[in-house]
């Protein structure tokens, strides 16, 4: 069996989904080996930048026209289009608050006067194209990502946890955080995968990940407000990372 | 008219260029292209509760996700007057040193041997040369180690919080810690003997100013609120509230961009910079492997970030370990963070990430909510100086073979070790 083609990209982000891949230090020989990456800019300086890719890994969030644009091309070369990490996946922390005036919020960090600057809202990559899979968190969990590549590998379809961080909480056994100590945790409306991580060190969930999918976002909002928290400031927090994720 | 066109910078982080325009030998125009999108996180962050900045604003970098959390928070507890506890400081400590380890390692075995010894990127120099990229992998694996064991995650660190950690590290998280450095230790001799024997990269001299963190202790990527600057013997010292003397955004006839200056003059941060500020850190072994490396201070020749590189990784692994021996002898705490009680002010704070200075600059309300922010990246404070050495490199070079100019440019500028997703700031168009 031929190896498949890959191409790894970066949009605007913080690179951390990629980095998580050269995190894989015990495996990725063996990844590099399986698969025939083509086209990865942050780690090659000759890429094919034009040939057919069987999977094509995308990370970031399309943040300029630039971005939109070579998202597209990306898509044309691809038979499958993954999005890495909650940017990708959501549009992430770039994307929170994205209904402000783009052009005030230019002027409020370059200064007034500067140069006409390519800078559009933030968007998810379904925004913009069809995805094929998405691995989500910010940054990605390496064991998920590389389950993942396996799954593909084997052209079985991957599995991402479909119930929330709380789940797996419990089963660590932590002391809850929010209905024993009374904090703003993300945890009940946060897509699993993390072994509850933050949690685990007495912090409450940040939703990095992104919503679950079947979360009762309704109910758990009228709950978080029975114990006093603000429903502002629970809708701001919920939408750090994923602005579609939680309707105010 | 020529130009010398570098698209995409390969093996960096983030998306940059490289411009030069040349009339016959004249130089037109050297540009460094940061192409990055705006994020526009400084702004976004108005309004935010104190407890949500540093997990907001480490997603400016993820190799360098450690400095902008524990910067973000320097600076936040700076705001409030927070003392935190020596424990806190030492774990802090101990992570910018993972965080160093993991990313030296990165980019000098991954990102930067390969242009020495002529490969496009570390996988095809695998093929025929597997050491060099087994030993950055060990490398690197031991610094995500100590990010993960007491950071709670190797990019963008969750266990950090204001005012110290959620949870200490337990006794046999160190004990695992102290094992796996004791064997990295193992692995600096192969460091120095790789580094000592890549081809000489000869390919611009400059007399250059250097800018680093001047530590109480004079080792330390983390205390600290001074910023030495030197150049040629002379010193000075800018006091962290003035840092916006560092960063006199100003424009050159040159280029559209804003560049930071001291006095006008272009200044290097990171690992050189670091050594040639506080070059008592420079004994003992690293003494021994400095002549190995024939690394003279003070160095004109900005290649020599890449030595200086393969000395802090050596030091980095001594002192982490010294850190874990003190944590182990004095017993570690299950301490709970220093209580935050905000009020309105300002707070500043200077470290040392591992490509160099980051300055985190916040004002807050009575609430404890951000009214301004403003984070100044290490690739930011160098943008100028990369710019000024394409320049002398092209000046003392009598090759104008587009490939092979091109090919230095590159070299000079991953010396820097550039993350351009963190120098955003400075986008251009």
């Amino acid at each position: 069996m031929s190896k498949p083609t890959v191409g790894i990209f970066g949009l605007t982000g913080c690179a951390g989904d990629q980095l998580v891949i050269l995190n894989c230090e015990d495996r990725l020989m063996d990844i590099v080996a399986l698969l025939d990456v083509r086209d990865f800019l942050m780690a090659s300086s000759e890429n094919d930048a034009g040939c057919q890719l069987d999977i094509a890994l995308v990370e970031g969030a399309v943040l300029t026209r630039h971005d939109a644009e070579r998202l597209k091309t990306i898509r044309k070369r691809s038979k499958a289009l993954v999005a890495l990490g909650t940017c990708a996946v959501w549009g992430g922390v770039a994307a929170m608050d994205r209904g402000r005036d783009r052009a005030r919020l230019l002027d409020e960090v370059y200064g007034e006067g500067h140069p006409d600057y390519d800078s559009t809202p933030a968007q998810a990559l379904h925004e913009v194209v069809k995805v094929d899979l998405n691995i989500t968190g910010c940054p990605i969990e390496k064991e998920e990502f590389v389950a993942a590549i396996a799954a593909l590998l084997n052209g079985d379809a991957p599995l991402a946890a479909e119930y929330p961080v709380c789940t797996e909480c419990r089963m660590r056994e932590n002391n809850c955080l929010l209905t024993e100590h009374g904090e703003l945790c993300c945890g009940p409306l946060t897509a699993a995968g993390c072994a509850a991580r933050c949690p685990e060190l007495r912090i409450a969930c940040v939703g990095c990940r992104g919503p679950v999918a079947d979360a009762n976002s309704a109910s758990l909002m009228a709950e978080f407000e029975q114990r006093g928290f603000d429903r502002q400031d629970i809708a701001a927090r919920l939408r750090t990372f994923a602005p579609q994720g939680v309707a105010s | 008219m020529s130009t010398i066109r570098i698209e995409h910078l390969a093996r960096v982080e983030g998306h940059g260029g490289i411009t030069v325009e040349l009339d016959g030998d004249m130089i037109k125009d050297v540009r460094f292209d940061i192409f990055e999108g705006p994020r526009l996180l400084e702004s976004l962050i108005h309004g935010k509760r104190f407890d949500e900045v540093a997990t907001i604003l480490s997603r400016i970098c993820s190799i360098c996700s450690v400095a902008h959390t524990l910067t973000s928070l320097k600076a936040t507890e700076n705001a409030f007057g927070i003392q935190v506890s020596p424990q806190t400081e030492l774990l802090r400590e101990l992570m910018f040193r993972g965080e160093s380890i993991e990313s030296h390692a990165l980019h000098l075995f991954l990102l930067a041997a390969p242009d020495y010894l002529n490969y496009p990127s570390a996988i095809a120099m695998a093929a025929d040369r597997p050491a060099p990229v087994l030993l950055g992998l060990r490398l690197k694996k031991l610094g995500n180690r100590i990010q993960e064991t007491i950071g709670g995650r190797a990019v963008h660190p969750v266990n950090a919080v204001p005012g110290g950690f959620g949870k200490a590290p337990g006794f046999d998280d160190l004990i695992g810690l102290r094992s796996a450095l004791i064997e990295g230790m193992g692995d600096t001799d192969a460091v120095i003997d790789l580094v000592a024997t890549l081809p000489a990269a000869d390919y611009c001299h400059s007399d250059t100013f250097y800018a680093a963190l001047r530590s109480p202790n004079l080792d330390s990527y983390y205390a600290g609120d001074e910023v030495m600057v030197v150049s040629n013997g002379n010193r000075a010292i800018v006091p962290a509230a003035d840092y916006r003397s560092l960063t006199n955004e100003k424009t050159v006839p040159h280029s559209n961009a804003k560049h930071s200056t001291f006095r006008g003059n272009p200044f290097m941060v990171g690992s050189l910079a670091r050594l040639t500020v506080n070059p008592r850190r420079l004994t003992g072994r690293l003494a021994v492997a400095m002549k190995r490396l024939k690394f003279v201070l003070p160095a004109d020749n900005p290649m020599d970030n890449n030595k200086a590189q393969a000395l802090e990784l050596i030091n980095d692994i001594e002192r982490a370990l010294e850190i874990i021996e003190r944590l182990l002898r004095d017993g570690v705490k299950d301490e709970r963070a220093v209580p935050v009680h905000p009020r309105a002010g300002t707070g500043t704070a200077i470290t040392e990430a591992p490509r160099g200075l980051l300055i985190h600059s916040y004002q807050y309300d009575e609430e404890g909510r951000i009214v301004a922010a403003d984070v100044i990246t290490p690739t930011a404070l160098n943008a100028a100086s990369i710019e000024q050495h394409f320049r002398r490199a092209v000046e003392q070079s009598t090759e104008r073979d587009e490939a092979a100019l091109g090919k230095r440019l590159q070299m000079i500028a991953r010396a820097y070790d550039p993350c351009i997703s963190c120098s955003v700031h400075l986008v251009r168009k």
